[in-house]
């Protein structure tokens, strides 16, 4: 457990311990080296894929369901698009998906973690009792639900996603609260005129940071899943917009004949959960930290 | 068994069923609120506004939400769960006919994860660091990452091409004339009325969807059992027990692995929502229809009444693998026992 009431010597001690343990640990380099290419490849897909405008409304019977070749590197689909150029676009719905999940579950859940875990009260109870609440929901089944009643769509039910999701960053920041809230260091803070907001976000935050950042990274891994099987399930986005999960289900039509239409995208899934856990599973051995 | 024990088991049934009561309300409400008539949808349309009003008032559309809620409620603990607006049966029987196709499948997943993992797990945590170590966490590293739809359509494939014969859609092959009842369950109805090609085929039926919803939960148990049976190998007792010179197997088998079993039975328990999540992909892609299947289509057509009893069904699912859960480990730990006493 680190600390704030640390100098600035042993800090840079410290990380660069945690960077040593890190750089020493193969699993969580190739996590990171995938993660990277993974944003690379989105962030560039118009430049480093073949045919780029394949994943517009392009139809070419000629071309339908060829095999792999030098031309099509992982075959065409049953429009006769790329379907490698399709894959790498991809990568851009599943990680729009991630940073449109996390990026409110994770401050409402850090927050309301960190508020229950200080005030305690109502607000605990209030809090510690949605959590437990969640657990016992299928996600799959409650965003299939939430999602259906308002309209089949991917985005909806991400949505339904996100409304559940904080409940698990504000479990874990509440927890860390309640270890650090009689700490000496915080009551040093209060004696010094600090009003809860400085305490909250100067001085218990910091100390979360380890557990939000590993949780995060495993979330990631978890979004890409879990939007790659909702949109398998027809929650899709709106064609011709490729998704992997999408791809995957118009691919199996064709199954065992036309394989190649679900390996490119199938592996895609693959590899990109694969790099998110990877990177934080050796997050959470450079942190040492329960996430 | 300890009064904390049965103390324990109310509460969480308490705090389930009062998020049983939270969702059910939740779907309830916003199934009512967003437009789109079930009544409408119901009657198609070319159905006239007057046909539309009358089975609204029929269904008690036209009531105050809270009241249909409450009266939804009423029925639904009297077994009442409304009528299906697509089989247009009551949805009670239809789940009664679905449900017993989910539970096998779902029986046998948790048989083969606890079958491969356990076993794995003392194997690697026996061999840390050596290849079988590094081999069992690529395994489980592989079923974790990998979701189960890609894992079904996959092994589909493998099947495809390596085993044409071997059968990948439904659950028995209908020219056996499979019999009916008195469970439900195929592989104990084959064998209470002796007949054992249905059992067999049944089973050949299960074995890839089993797979296929079993592997996250196999990586994940796999990794536990591990962790728990390499924390408890440092442990004192352990170090008695070696140096009294007790066989290896018998530390390993009977004092480690009771000790070393309570975190995974803990994680299955926890794991079961998703298991029932991951169900309704697996039954899809191998055509098992069952349950989910049921639920998939429910929730696709906006069926609302087998919409809601498919949410309070898989709520209620994951209670009773709890209670199983809670159960079995006060039968393994005899801590929990104790402590229920003393309190």
């Amino acid at each position: 457990m680190s600390h704030l009431d640390t100098t600035d010597d042993t800090q840079m001690t410290a990380a660069w311990m945690g960077w040593y343990r890190f750089s020493r640990n193969p699993a969580a380099i190739i996590g990171a080296a995938i993660v990277i290419s993974v944003l690379v490849m989105a962030a560039l897909a118009p430049w480093i894929t073949p045919f780029p405008d394949h994943v517009g409304s392009v139809v070419d019977f000629r071309n339908r369901h060829a095999p792999p070749s030098a031309v099509n590197w992982m075959g065409t689909d049953k429009a006769g698009r790329d379907i490698f150029s399709r894959t790498v676009f991809g990568f851009r719905v599943s990680l729009l998906l991630v940073f449109g999940v996390l990026v409110i579950s994770v401050p409402v859940g850090a927050v309301l973690g960190m508020c229950a875990g200080y005030f305690g009260g109502w607000a605990e109870k209030i809090i510690t009792g949605l959590t437990n609440v969640m657990l016992a929901m299928p996600p799959l089944v409650m965003a299939l639900a939430i999602g259906n009643v308002l309209e089949p769509t991917l985005i909806n039910a991400m949505f339904a996603i996100t409304l559940l999701w904080w409940t698990w960053h504000a479990r874990l920041v509440y927890r860390v609260t309640v270890s650090v809230a009689n700490e000496d260091f915080i009551e040093a803070a209060r004696l010094a005129g600090a009003g809860p907001v400085h305490i909250l976000f100067r001085e218990i935050l910091p100390n979360c940071i380890a557990v939000i950042s590993v949780k995060t990274t495993l979330d990631a891994a978890f979004v890409i899943l879990f939007g790659a099987t909702l949109s398998f399930l027809g929650f899709g986005v709106k064609p011709p917009t490729p998704d992997l999960g999408s791809m995957v289900a118009d691919g199996r039509q064709f199954l065992p004949e036309k394989w190649w239409e679900v390996l490119a995208p199938g592996f895609a899934i693959f590899y990109a959960t694969l790099g998110f856990n990877l990177l934080g599973d050796g997050l959470r051995d450079m942190f040492d930290v329960e996430a | 068994m300890g009064r904390q024990i049965i103390e324990g088991i109310l509460r969480r049934t308490a705090s389930v069923l009062l998020v049983l009561f939270v969702l059910s309300l939740m779907i309830f409400v916003l199934a009512r609120v967003v437009p789109g008539d079930p009544a409408r949808m119901a009657l198609g349309p070319s159905a006239t506004a007057e046909q539309v009003a009358d089975l609204q008032a029929e269904m008690g559309l036209d009531q105050p939400i809270i009241v249909q809620y409450g009266r939804y409620m009423g029925n639904a603990l009297r077994g009442d769960l409304g009528e299906s607006l697509v089989t247009n049966r009551s949805v009670t029987a239809d789940i009664a006919d679905f449900l017993p196709a989910t539970l096998e499948l779902v029986l046998v997943t948790v048989f083969l994860v606890f079958l491969i993992s356990v076993p794995l797990g003392v194997l690697t945590a026996r061999y840390r660091d050596r290849w079988i170590d590094n081999a069992g966490r690529f395994f489980s590293l592989f079923g974790v990452t990998i979701p189960s739809f890609l894992f079904a359509v996959g092994l589909q494939l493998l099947a495809g091409s390596f085993f044409p014969d071997w059968p990948i859609l439904g659950r028995v092959d209908y020219q056996l004339n499979a019999p009916d009842g008195p469970t439900g369950l195929l592989l104990v109805d084959s064998l209470v009325h002796g007949r054992f090609d249905v059992f067999v085929d049944a089973l050949q039926h299960l074995a890839f969807p089993a797979l296929a919803l079993a592997m996250a939960g196999i990586g994940q148990i796999t990794r536990i059992t591990r962790s728990a049976m390499i924390e408890n190998l440092r442990k004192d007792h352990v170090l008695t027990l070696r140096s009294f010179g007790v066989p290896e197997r018998v530390v390993v088998f009977r004092y480690l692995l009771k000790l070393s079993s309570i975190a995974p039975l803990t994680i299955m328990g926890l794991e079961f929502a998703s298991l029932i999540g991951n169900a309704f992909v697996v039954e899809m892609v191998f055509g098992w229809g069952g349950f989910a299947s049921y639920g998939l289509t429910a929730i696709l057509q906006k069926d609302l009444n087998a919409l809601m009893a498919v949410v309070l069904i898989s709520g209620l699912f994951f209670i009773f693998a709890n209670l199983l859960v809670d159960l079995a480990l006060s039968l393994i730990d005899p801590r929990l026992r104790l402590r229920g006493q003393s309190a």
